[in-house]
């Protein structure tokens, strides 16, 4: 035990005088406990649900008023035809479709039970289970009662992994890409070769981009890797193009690197850079609507994870992998990955300085 | 207008909150010298060098560089300047050529040109048996060698070396101010910092800076000339003794001794004019030492210093 006391004495001293370190470790608890515990809720309410209304009677639009009141699904669009519903479920613009047929008001005034189309997007198991209980509530309608029929459609034996496979690649891909590049700009500046590169007429967007793209492409290839191992190890394949997916992945790794390249010019030592990085974990597995649907965040929450790539990416594997959408299904995450993307760069660049202070 | 100095600063100022780190400095540096700057850490050299190079923006005055702007044209100033600073701030995992390939390609230089000046450099350096190996595998003084390669890649008119022999060994500091009279020579201009005298006495000019102001600018010759080292009424000594360590303490402490030091085993006095050389010669004997000889001696850079910087830390 020879000097425990001189080093117990001397730690604390660095610490004290280590402010990023004491405010990271006090103020982050805090701040992850209240965040992430509004993002952690199973109790899922309002699934976004669209109507396809064959009969437009009153006994129809009291039935979907119904289905509405439960809470649990939330009619924000309508459909003309089934096929057109089921087109939005692919997409994944809606997670629930009900059909009611053109005879609904007929069948119930002879005392009847009129059959109603329900399509739920069986991806999302903490979904689907509740989209169902929208049907299992007392429906005091006179005389006939409609009667649900509920048809599971992707994932229709509900494996988890098909669902938990395509997040979880997002969340080791987001984890890892954001530490490629953490390390890039702060090394260089505790190397001293930052010193040398200051005096030359380097650009700034040159630099960052320089630094970017060289990690973009290793960051592909671990895309393949993740995907190969979804494939072999946990048998999930996409039921969509494997094209489509690796197009909308070359904006993500870009918009990841990016972050990591945000990090690196505001961290000053490759310790901060670290524990930034660090920082981006827990949101991109909570936020991200990997662990609990989205739909269950409040509003400001809501928000705060639309800036996270990974959330955007994580709805293109999805939708992809477990529901077979199309490149077309997607455009707007492609195009807002691409948005992120861009101010993450600009960013950088402009917190990246070619002097001293 | 032809530019004739490389380098004109005129109340050239930054402050850092209520800190003066340079103090309104009047300075030029005429093309073709080897301007040495000397001054105490701390004392806004490297402040002064930074706002030169185009990295730091003044809080006041102005300064140009190569004819350009500090404040207005800092990239003008970076492609005109080469820079070599005193920690070794190249790749280490990077071989020299493949570092002064680097450096190249960032001043601009492709193919057969680059190829070029890359041999010319290694050439001018020596590098040549070192050109593949990791550059943090060589030893302090070849890495700054490569390091002056990399600062001469795209031909600058202007070099800036921050410390360039600190921690090397003697031999390899000889070699690289052996390279930059040779650099001299082919007419570029050279602005060095060093705390060594005997390299300030290499320069062609040199300035001293302290507590953030210019105190004296001027050729060796000139410096050693000013009045203030040779106050009326004394005269400077140089003594040969044995034991030189123990006579410089028994003379330190004479009344008339207004300063005394070391050199190259002899103490060199400056004394009062009315004592005598037998006076001091007696004390020695008293002592029981050995006087060999004493001579009229001449003001070093060094006392210029050590003078200059002494009246003003009094004042």
């Amino acid at each position: 035990m020879n000097g425990l006391a001189s080093i117990l004495r001397k730690e604390f001293m660095h610490l004290r005088r280590d402010r990023t370190t004491l405010v990271i470790a006090m103020l982050l608890p805090l701040i992850q406990m209240i965040i992430f515990g509004y993002a952690i809720d199973f109790d899922v309410r309002h699934i976004p649900a669209v109507a396809v209304d064959l009969d437009h009677s009153r006994e129809s639009r009291d039935y979907l008023e119904q289905l509405q009141a439960t809470q649990y699904l939330d009619f924000d669009a309508t459909a003309d035809t089934p096929d057109q519903a089921a087109d939005m479920l692919r997409s994944g613009k809606v997670r629930v479709a009900v059909t009611i047929p053109p005879d609904f008001a007929r069948t119930m005034a002879q005392g009847g039970n009129p059959q109603v189309g329900v399509m739920i997007d069986g991806s999302d198991a903490q979904v689907s289970v509740r989209a169902r209980f929208a049907f299992l509530a007392p429906q005091p309608l006179s005389k006939g009662v409609p009667q649900a029929r509920v048809n599971v459609l992707f994932n229709p034996d509900s494996r988890t992994v098909n669902f938990m496979i395509p997040g979880l690649l997002v969340v080791v891909l987001q984890v890892v890409t954001v530490a490629l590049t953490a390390f890039s700009v702060v090394r260089e500046k505790e190397m001293g070769t930052l010193e040398q590169l200051m005096v030359t007429p380097v650009g700034r967007l040159a630099l960052m981009l320089g630094k970017l793209l060289p990690y973009a492409v290793l960051a592909m290839a671990e895309f393949a890797v993740v995907l190969f191992v979804g494939d072999v190890v946990f048998g999930v394949q996409p039921h969509g193009s494997l094209l489509a997916l690796s197009v909308i992945a070359v904006p993500f790794v870009i918009a990841t690197l990016a972050l990591g390249l945000l990090i690196s010019t505001l961290a000053q030592t490759q310790g901060q850079a670290l524990q930034f990085t660090l920082l981006t974990v827990m949101p991109s597995i909570l936020l991200s609507g990997y662990v609990s649907p989205r739909e269950t965040m409040p509003g400001w929450l809501y928000v705060i994870s639309t800036f996270i790539p990974a959330t955007h990416f994580m709805q293109a594997t999805r939708g992809i992998i477990v529901r077979g959408a199309g490149f077309f299904d997607l455009v707007p995450q492609f195009m807002i990955l691409w948005l992120i993307a861009a101010v993450l760069i600009a960013l950088s660049t402009a917190r990246f300085r070619k002097s001293v202070s | 207008m032809a530019v004739e100095n490389a380098i004109e600063s005129e109340g050239l100022t930054k402050r850092f909150g209520d800190l003066v780190a340079v103090d309104a400095l009047d300075l030029s540096v005429a093309k073709g010298s080897i301007f040495g700057l000397l001054g105490p850490n701390g004392s806004g050299k490297s402040t002064f060098i930074r706002m030169l190079c185009g990295v730091l923006q003044p809080s006041a005055g102005k300064a140009s560089v190569n004819g350009f702007d500090v404040a207005k044209q800092p990239e003008e100033i970076k492609r005109s300047i080469g820079y070599m600073s005193q920690s070794f701030s190249l790749y280490r995992d990077l071989s020299p050529q493949e570092n002064l390939e680097f450096f190249g390609g960032i001043y601009g230089l492709r193919g057969a040109k680059l190829k070029e000046r890359t041999s010319a450099v290694i050439e001018l350096v020596g590098l040549q048996r070192y050109v593949s190996q990791p550059s943090g595998t060589l030893s302090g003084g070849w890495k700054q060698r490569l390091a002056l390669a990399a600062a001469l890649i795209h031909e600058p008119p202007l070099v800036f070396l921050d410390e360039p022999t600190a921690g090397i060994d003697p031999v390899a500091r000889r070699q690289l101010w052996d390279l930059l009279f040779e650099l001299a020579g082919q007419g570029k201009t050279l602005f060095v910092t060093t705390h060594y005298m005997d390299e300030a006495e290499r320069c062609s000019e040199v300035a001293y800076i302290y507590l953030s102001k210019l105190m004296v600018h001027g050729t060796p010759p000139e410096l050693k000339a000013l009045p203030e080292l040779s106050p009326s009424g004394t005269r400077r000594l140089a003594i040969s003794t044995d034991r030189p360590p123990v006579a410089l303490q028994v003379l330190k402490v004479m009344p008339y001794v207004r300063d005394a030091t070391l050199v190259e085993s002899d103490i060199h006095l400056l004394i009062d004019e009315a004592a005598t050389n037998e006076e001091i010669v007696r004390k020695l004997t008293e002592a029981g030492l050995t006087t060999s000889g004493v001579r009229t001696a001449e003001a070093s850079l060094e006392d210029v210093f050590v003078t200059l910087t002494r009246r003003l830390a009094q004042t």
